[in-house]
């Protein structure tokens, strides 16, 4: 019903405007650092959606940590939350992951995955709980707190895979393979795309309809646009709106670095992700914080990250650049926000 | 005092002004001409365009069209910074404070408290201003612009929240002010108050200018002609009460009671010392008082918004709360009419499906009250930021009867309204207080005429204690005389 109202048509309007500035100005700095703005694009897209391979077994692949931890992002923001610390949690999740994932050896795949998974949530949300009750109890910011939970899970990573987690043989730091019927099989037989991107896609249409169609959904929305509001007008407890909000983004996380592991990697390392959490947040805003636009907005930069080899591979052009065009979208989105704002601004 | 850049004249003329917000037209051709040494008042209803047309004289807001003078020479004004260098001081009403402010530096608070002294205006200098009520909000306001002391001062509906002594002294300094040659303009709503105090009133009607005329020129029942375009009684007399009834009335049940009720603000000073209330079926209990004396806070409890922290509380369930602060308490300005009727109605059995949100029949509920109610919008699916304020009210009133089937909360329901809405505002309470098994209805309003005019019983909160007036007390005087009371013992 509200999917067609003018607020969501001024959002696509805004993401769009959004793409073609970033790829205007992408375009100019390309110019400008002596490369060439097509050959880039051309060997980007290419590399992104040029095969069946490419799109099916990289882009889709890469788009899955995107969407969830995009999910995650968008939840949390609905609800005013401003969770920052989407990285953390996905590491979170998957150390807890691989923790399962190596004991449940054995085991019928119909309990080895659902433990792994359930842990990983479950882990993410631990990781956001302390940042919750901080901020439920003591009225810290989240946002310095979530960000601080990143650096604590990052490294936590670190010493386990140096520690007790070490693989067997000792040399590499990282952790064993975990139980083969722990790991997620593929979606497509013959792609490296896993039910953990039809895992994704559930949950992003889970999550809209929580928000659209639930009462607590709805209680989300209010407290995230006025808390004031949802607390005299609404009679909402926004204490608990806030702490449910906040764990089921840290569970979204978490589950990102679960899936992760099941699908992908199989194992944990240092590094495990190249910054998905922070992404995250990119991915969300430019989705208007909308579910169902978090997976197309997802698998627009699991692409570019996906092009980013093929761009460097092919064209010469550094991986990098693709860092600075996902640093120039989201000022890119910030910018077409405020000039939407500013349309409706009443005096 | 900080000296004003000098140079400047203190005079200003808009001429044809436009401005667009989107769909609304707030200015379409508005006229402005201010003198030095006039108080000169601008009038409207809500949504008339008073503010806009500050907005563009402060240079907050750059017109679509329209020309803009000041001391005689076209200007463009593209800040307020830039408003500011012409001399031009703004107080805004209730949108004017951004964040946490204090006011807190020894040489603006020697001054502050000098002007405060001068003024009669008494805000706690140490408070951040986040937490302040709308009252001490708009006084930090006043103050702030009066600091500035520019040639051309512009005060946004200063008095909406003063007291009546607080109104006489402001009122005052403006008159020395003028007296000195410098301009001040005064937007407001308040018939008596305009013609009591202004030189010359310019009357705005959907944008655009319908009266300028001297003071002398002009009586109430002209103004509000120009206001409203239509023959509306004097606002001074609509329900003003000639009989004596609420007095002979059996009461019913009651529904609500406080006994003992104790509660304190977040600085730890007691706001609610010891309060005892019940209120009955088919009663209007109107309870008076200078702002900031607990009345917020009791209605919060009686509304079962705020826990006490002594004393024991029984709120009845079909509880409706009308909130003061409509744009922050009782509205979500994002959301659209449906998504604000939700708000309220959201935990209701009939609207709910398991988990689930019956939107179809809240979106039906809406529609009952947009038409009923009369809230003028582009439809249910208009986001409520962009309705005037009287249409605002309209749809919080409306969707607050829908949920007081026992007591309704009504809280300064008609601050900032315009005559028309005031009138139905009043309206509803009366209904609702004449209707056979209708709900209690609590009025807490510092507008003592309103609460004379609707109360069966009146009530004044003083210091965070509630004072019974009896029939003897039961005069403009007497009220007053209680409610200031309070005030002087605080001071």
């Amino acid at each position: 019903m509200q999917w067609l109202s003018s607020r969501l048509a001024g959002q696509v309007i805004a993401a769009v405007g959004a793409l073609l500035l970033t790829a205007g100005i992408s375009a100019v700095m390309l110019r400008l650092g002596g490369y060439d703005p097509l050959t880039a694009a051309r060997a980007l897209v290419g590399g992104a959606f040029g095969s069946s391979n490419a799109f099916l077994s990289v882009t889709l692949v890469r788009s899955v940590p995107l969407i969830l931890t995009g999910l995650a992002v968008a939840l949390a923001f609905r609800a005013g939350v401003w969770n920052i610390g989407a990285e953390g949690q996905l590491y979170a999740g998957a150390i807890a992951a691989v923790w399962v994932g190596l004991s449940v050896e054995g085991m019928s795949p119909w309990v080895a995955i659902p433990g792994v998974l359930l842990a990983a949530g479950l882990a993410g949300a631990v990781w956001a709980l302390v940042p919750t009750l901080m901020k439920l109890h003591l009225g810290v910011g989240e946002v310095i707190t979530t960000i601080l939970m990143n650096f604590v899970g990052i490294y936590f990573a670190a010493y386990v895979v140096h520690g007790p987690l070490q693989e067997s043989r000792g040399v590499f730091p990282q952790t064993d393979q975990i139980a083969a019927t722990a790991q997620l099989p593929a979606l497509l037989p013959g792609t490296r795309l896993h039910v953990g991107f039809a895992l994704a896609l559930a949950l992003a249409m889970g999550l809209a309809v929580f928000l659209r169609r639930t009462r607590l959904g709805f209680q989300v929305r209010a407290v995230g646009a006025s808390s004031e509001a949802a607390r005299v007008a609404g009679r909402i407890d926004a204490r608990r709106v806030i702490l449910l909000s906040f764990l089921g983004s840290g569970v979204l996380a978490g589950l990102a670095g679960g899936v992760e592991v099941a699908g992908v990697t199989r194992a944990l390392y240092e590094g495990l992700s190249p910054g998905w959490g922070y992404t995250a947040i990119a991915v969300a805003l430019l989705a208007g914080l909308h579910p169902g636009a978090v997976v197309l907005t997802g698998v627009l930069f699991g692409a570019l990250e996906a092009g980013a080899g093929a761009m460097q591979r092919d064209a010469g052009i550094p991986a990098v650049w693709v860092i600075a065009i996902e640093a120039i979208i989201i000022l890119a989105v910030l910018a077409m926000d405020q000039l939407r704002r500013r349309e409706v601004r009443r005096v | 005092m900080t000296r004003a850049p000098t140079g400047h004249a203190a005079s200003a003329r808009l001429t044809g002004v436009h401005r667009r917000f989107g769909p609304v037209v707030a200015l379409a051709g508005a006229d402005l001409d201010v003198r030095p040494g006039e108080i000169h008042a601008v009038l409207g209803e809500n949504g008339a365009g008073k503010s806009t047309l500050l907005g563009v004289l402060g240079g907050m807001l750059r017109p679509d069209a329209g020309l803009l003078e000041i001391g005689g020479a076209p200007v463009e004004l593209r800040s307020p910074r830039d408003a500011w260098a012409h001399g031009v001081g703004l107080a805004l009403g209730r949108r004017g404070i951004a964040g946490a402010w204090r006011l807190r530096y020894a040489r603006v608070r020697a001054q502050a408290g000098e002007l405060m002294r001068r003024t009669g205006l008494d805000v706690p200098l140490d408070a951040s201003t986040e937490r302040l009520g709308v009252g001490d909000r708009q006084r930090v306001e006043i103050l702030k612009a009066l600091l500035r002391d520019p040639p051309l001062l512009a005060l946004d509906e200063p008095t909406a929240v003063l007291t009546p002594g607080e109104v006489l002294s402001l009122f005052g300094l403006l008159r020395d002010l003028a007296g000195e040659g410098r301009a001040v303009i005064l937007v407001g709503h308040k018939i008596d108050e305009v013609l009591s105090v202004a030189d010359r009133v310019t009357v705005l009607r959907h944008g655009r200018t319908t009266l300028e005329a001297a003071r002398r020129e002009v009586d109430a029942a002209a103004l509000i002609q120009a206001m409203v375009g239509r023959d509306v009684d004097d606002p001074a007399a609509v329900g003003r009460r000639s009989d004596g009834r609420g007095s002979g009335r059996t009461r019913g049940q009651s529904v609500a009671s406080l006994d003992a009720v104790r509660l304190r603000d977040a600085t730890g000073r007691v706001v609610l010392d010891d309060v005892d209330l019940s209120v009955s079926r088919g009663e209007l209990v109107g309870i008076a008082g200078v702002e900031g004396n607990g009345q917020r806070e009791l209605a919060q409890v009686l509304a079962g918004r705020l826990v006490p922290e002594a004393g024991s509380v029984r709120v009845p369930e079909g509880v409706g709360f009308i909130p003061q602060d409509r744009t922050r308490e009782g509205l979500v300005a994002d959301f659209d009419l449906v998504e604000n009727v939700a708000l309220a109605l959201h935990g209701e059995a009939v609207f709910a499906n398991g988990p689930f949100v019956r939107w179809d029949a809240l979106r039906e509920r809406a529609e009952q009250v947009r038409e009923r109610f009369d809230v003028r919008s582009t439809g249910v699916r208009q986001r409520v930021g962009t309705l005037s304020g009287g249409n605002q009210q309209r749809l919080v009133v409306g969707r607050e009867l829908e949920r007081a089937r026992d007591l309704l909360v009504a809280e300064n329901p008609t601050r900032g309204l315009d005559v028309a809405a005031t009138a139905f505002v009043h309206a509803e309470l009366r209904r609702l207080r004449e209707a056979a098994d209708g709900p209690a209805v609590v009025l807490v309003s510092t507008d003592l005429d309103e609460v004379m005019a609707l109360s069966d019983r009146v009530l004044v909160m003083t210091r965070g204690r509630l004072v019974t007036v009896d029939d003897a007390q039961r005069t403009r005087e007497g009220v007053g005389a209680l409610m200031l009371g309070g005030r002087d013992a605080v001071a």
